[in-house]
């Protein structure tokens, strides 16, 4: 099964490369529509900020090929983070600028009220699990996952919501639309439950 | 719940695993750890003095441990400019360590910040005690005194996008005797980001302390483990006794 993995230039995907291969599937790092569209399923990795992550999809021609391959012809696709965020419509980090829109759902800053809860979110955190999903076969209900993050996803859709983590407010921590996966936590830094998610991922149909 | 951190903190010299403090090479550390499971994050610093030997033996540390462990890794060690951090994440790491990098020049910070995220950039300050309660921010492995206070340095990284601060006691550091506390407080109460505390740790009630009275999202330790399975289980029973939330 080939992975391609979307290299957009925001961040390093080493790690997703080393994720997908110990999981079981074959990582193709491109930045190229025809490797990606080549490609069994695509991985939109990412840290950063959400306006350059999207314009650098633009300057590289890639956002019209991945609406095609993702929207109209279904592959399956797995938004990692900030690659999850920018599956979404807009974000607070980046007025006016849209995101794909594919998922039902905005994007907000981080604001807990409790003093004690730093932003960004870093570190391992459990979610609440919403409804059931493939991507999340075979991980126990207290499997912690690493977060990095000062922005979070809001869904504006209860059926796309299948777990939430709360810090100081709830927000989504893993969504599905169709063939459209997304996780606020990085499952390629989750040792054995992050890399179980990929796994799950990779051997979807 | 957000769990507090256990933080492994590497430092290498000319590719070479060191502990701090007597810069003695310990052979009994090996990569191997790394694939322990419960490491909650690595950092891997640099120390190498003459920036033209070991860099391409402390490349493939960091390529090393991002293609194995699984977990976050930071890099850290010589990194003045954009192209530097851009060198460590392609190798795989997640966050870069910016010490005399942004002292020497602070807006630097920003620009990590504002080219790769708030998130991959950690402000490492190295502090010495120069009175009862007061402190003071050294560079180039603590040796050029700055004049600045740790908590206004941290203020101000915090301000220019820094993602989280790593406060390290210069005078505990390799002492085993525990963190500066007052010091690590006085730094985590002036900012909103996350604070990891380094420098003296030499039992793991020296984390719940850190915790506890140091105000730290997380915990390092250089010398204190041996790297194996056991001693970092070990490490988060103590602490969950003591009622610190960890990741077991």
């Amino acid at each position: 099964m080939t992975i391609g993995i979307i290299d957009y230039g925001i961040s390093n995907v080493s790690s997703v490369v080393a994720a997908v291969a110990r999981a079981g599937g074959v990582p193709v790092v491109s930045a190229d529509a025809a490797d990606l569209a080549a490609a069994d399923h695509l991985i939109l990795p990412g840290v950063g900020a959400f306006g350059d992550g999207m314009k650098n999809l633009v300057e590289r021609g890639l956002k019209e090929p991945l609406d095609r391959m993702v929207r109209d012809e279904g592959k399956p696709i797995l938004g990692i983070c900030l690659g999850a965020q920018l599956m979404c419509g807009d974000s607070e980090e980046s007025p006016g600028g849209a995101g794909f829109g594919w998922m039902p759902a905005s994007v907000r800053r981080l604001r807990p009220d409790d003093p004690a809860l730093r932003v960004p979110h870093v570190g391992w955190d459990e979610f609440e699990l919403v409804k059931e999903s493939p991507l999340l076969d075979g991980i126990p209900g207290d499997a912690l996952f690493y977060y990095v993050h000062s922005y979070a996803i809001h869904s504006g859709d209860p059926d796309i919501e299948i777990a939430v983590c709360t810090y100081g407010e709830s927000f989504a921590a893993v969504l599905r639309k169709d063939n459209m996966f997304a996780t606020q936590f990085h499952p390629e830094k989750s040792q054995l439950h992050g890399l179980k998610v990929i796994e799950n991922f990779i051997g979807l149909c | 719940m957000l769990r507090k951190r256990l933080i492994t903190v590497l430092t290498f010299n000319d590719g070479v695993l060191f502990r701090t403090k007597l810069f003695t090479p310990d052979y009994r550390y090996t990569l191997n750890f790394v694939d322990a499971w419960s490491v909650d994050e690595i950092v891997v610093l640099d120390v190498t003095r003459n920036p033209t030997d070991g860099r391409e033996s402390f490349r493939r540390v960091i390529e090393n441990f991002a293609s194995r462990c699984f977990v976050p890794v930071a890099a850290g060690g010589g990194i003045r400019d954009l192209d530097d951090v851009r060198a460590y994440l392609d190798l795989g790491a997640d966050k870069v360590v910016i010490n005399s990098g942004a002292i020497e020049r602070p807006d630097f910070v920003a620009e990590v910040a504002g080219r790769f995220g708030s998130q991959c950039a950690v402000l490492s300050i190295d502090a010495k005690k120069t009175g009862d309660e007061s402190y003071e921010v050294y560079s180039h492995f603590g040796a050029r005194p700055t004049g600045m206070r740790p908590r206004d340095w941290a203020r101000q990284a915090e301000d220019l996008g820094a993602g989280e601060i790593l406060i390290t006691s210069i005078d505990r550091d390799g002492s085993l005797q525990g963190y500066d506390l007052p010091l690590c407080s006085d730094v985590s109460a002036a900012v909103r980001i996350p604070v990891l505390v380094c420098g003296g740790a030499g039992n793991w009630n020296h984390f719940v302390e850190g915790f506890a009275e140091g105000g730290a999202s997380g915990v390092c330790a250089t010398n204190i483990y041996h790297f194996t399975e056991s001693s970092i289980q070990s490490a988060k029973r103590h602490l969950a006794g003591n009622g610190i939330p960890v990741r077991m």
